[in-house]
């Protein structure tokens, strides 16, 4: 694929691309490699993913005829009509992912402070005008934990580390991560040590500002004076340092109230 | 006295109400048939909303009351009272409830199963050693489809009587993993190297954490147990994968996973073991086949 470094452009969100029949696109994104080819009948789209040893930044995508070797796993699917476009979008997470700091962050009582998290995000390869959905691709592999009081009561959930950054200069902005402001409101008159916390991905929507950087709506956690409950309020707006931005994705689960009510332990594990 | 006879029968056949038995008749069928679609139109809009569980358990309660209502106006339709039929009921079922003790514990059995609800269609369990996933909760019985695709009915009784392990309930599981190293390896550097595997897995869950604990001095090895917790469904996977992931790593740094072995001392003051060198074995010539014998 090397030879083709001077096709090579940035890959974009919700962006159709045109094929030609035989061609086949070529992405670099993350630690993941993608592969959407046409053929007359067929749509054909290999993926795989790279061990994580050194920390990509961008993505690049290149028109070729070249495909990988016979061992990256393929998946077909019929091509209706005469669709030659491809459009990836991309989805939150469909399970709430806990982010982790590495280091407990404290927030004093009847405090409030705001942490920014970058959640990764799935890419849904989309083919044709109607964006008929052909697979979802994981941009990173998540691992899997668990929240709740006990091992009987709880939920599973995406696991992330984070630095548990408070500027939001400080974030890295990848284009396979979208990037959450939370603010933590401590009503509390004890300080809250705030080791985990469970940000609930699947009712949040994902927007692209002109950058080409994916947003999530900002989402306002309060610790309840009464130590049992915490509540949770999804934004309506983004933030303004987003600057203009568009939604290219909805929510993956609606909520009927704006409002969620949840148990104390459910949120910060 | 022929002709007596004739008109006899003739008239106890033309006596017998027919109108009342066949309307009665259709009554039943009618009863089956409305039962039947009421139930399927019951379950088709239950399947989106409720569990498995319940949609078969509705589905059959509206079959049995619609059933049940169509019976008893059939039976009055036919002229029977309906205090008779239960008084002959009341009588009968001493006289049948002795007849079918089993049939009778098994349905009382399958009633305390419904209340109690250890487990629910969908879930896999254990009973006496037969392990497998409900496929049906009857009257009678609860079918199992076992792992190997058996279909296996367990009576209710056995279910009331025997401890039943549900493996389904919970949403998570523990995987417990029994490790032997050679006496001479580091066991700090072996528990490191599991919770290193542990973080890795993407199938284990990071929380519960996974933990290493030395079991046992074993006759041959330094036994260890590897817990890490996994989803329900990944199970086998998480099981299958770990193990050869612990080989694997073993392997790579060099670390031995002895298989037993035993040393024979004969002891300080007894005699050296006599051992003898024998020669070569000579080749023995096996007799000839009677099959090529004929040839």
């Amino acid at each position: 694929m090397d030879n083709e470094t001077d096709s090579r452009r940035d890959g974009n969100w919700a962006q159709p691309y045109e094929f030609v029949s035989g061609q086949t696109q070529y992405h670099r994104l993350g630690h993941v490699r993608l592969w959407v080819t046409l053929l007359d009948k067929e749509w054909q789209v290999r993926s795989e993913t790279r061990a994580p040893e050194t920390d990509p930044v961008g993505w690049t995508e290149s028109i070729g005829h070249q495909l990988p070797h016979e061992n990256v796993s393929l998946q077909r699917f019929i091509r209706e009509g005469d669709s030659s476009t491809i459009t990836f979008i991309p989805a939150v997470a469909n399970l709430p992912t806990v982010i982790r700091p590495y280091h407990p962050l404290t927030i004093p009582g009847g405090a409030r402070c705001t942490i920014y998290v970058g959640t990764v995000v799935w890419m849904k390869v989309c083919a044709g005008k109607s964006q008929t959905l052909l697979t979802e691709v994981p941009l990173a592999v998540p691992s899997l934990t668990w929240v709740g009081r006990n091992t009987m009561e709880g939920e599973l959930c995406y696991s992330s580390s984070s630095f548990g950054r408070l500027l939001l200069e400080a974030v890295p902005k990848r284009p396979w991560r979208a990037v959450t402001p939370v603010t933590i409101i401590n009503r509390q008159a004890e300080p809250l040590l705030l080791e985990r916390f469970s940000l609930p991905t699947p009712i949040l929507s994902l927007h692209q500002n002109e950058r080409g950087q994916l947003w999530t709506p900002g989402v306002v956690v309060e610790a309840a004076t009464d130590m049992n409950s915490a509540s949770l309020h999804v934004d309506e707006g983004l933030l303004t340092a987003a600057g203009p931005c568009k939604q290219v994705a909805p929510a993956r689960e609606k909520v009927a109230r704006g409002r969620l009510v949840r148990a104390f332990d459910r949120v910060f594990g | 006295m022929a002709d007596e006879l004739k008109t006899g029968a003739m008239n106890v056949f033309v006596d017998i109400a027919w109108g009342q038995w066949i309307s009665s008749g259709f009554l039943l069928v009618l009863g089956i048939v409305l039962g039947s679609l009421a139930a399927r139109s019951v379950s088709k809009v239950m399947a989106k909303r409720s569990s498995r569980h319940h949609t078969v358990m509705v589905r059959r309660l509206v079959f049995y009351v619609i059933f049940l209502l169509f019976g008893v106006a059939a039976l009055r339709e036919a002229g029977f009272s309906l205090d008779v039929v239960l008084g002959a009921a009341g009588i009968l079922t001493v006289a049948i409830g002795f007849a079918s003790q089993t049939s009778a514990s098994n349905m009382i059995s399958g009633l305390f199963l419904l209340v109690e609800k250890p487990f629910e269609i969908g879930d896999f369990i254990e009973v006496e050693a037969i392990m497998g996933e409900v496929v049906g909760i009857d009257m009678l019985s609860v079918k199992l489809r076992t792992r190997d695709n058996l279909y296996v009915r367990i009576p209710n009784e056995t279910l009331i009587k025997t401890p039943v392990i549900n493996r389904s309930r919970f949403p998570i599981r523990r995987i417990d993993l029994s490790v032997g190293i050679a006496y001479a390896e580091d066991v700090e550097k072996v528990e490191n190297l599991l919770m290193e595997l542990a973080e890795k897995n993407p199938v284990c869950l990071e929380e519960p954490k996974a933990f290493v604990l030395v079991s046992a001095f074993g006759p041959s090895s330094v036994d260890l147990q590897f817990s890490f917790w996994v989803p329900k469904d990944k199970v086998l996977e998480g099981k299958s994968g770990m193990l050869v992931a612990v080989k694997n790593a073993l392997d790579k740094e060099g670390i031995e996973i002895p298989f037993p072995h035993s040393s024979i001392y004969a002891g300080s003051h007894s005699e050296p073991f006599r051992v003898q060198l024998l020669g070569l074995e000579k080749n023995i010539e096996k007799e000839v086949l009677d099959a090529d014998k004929e040839s």
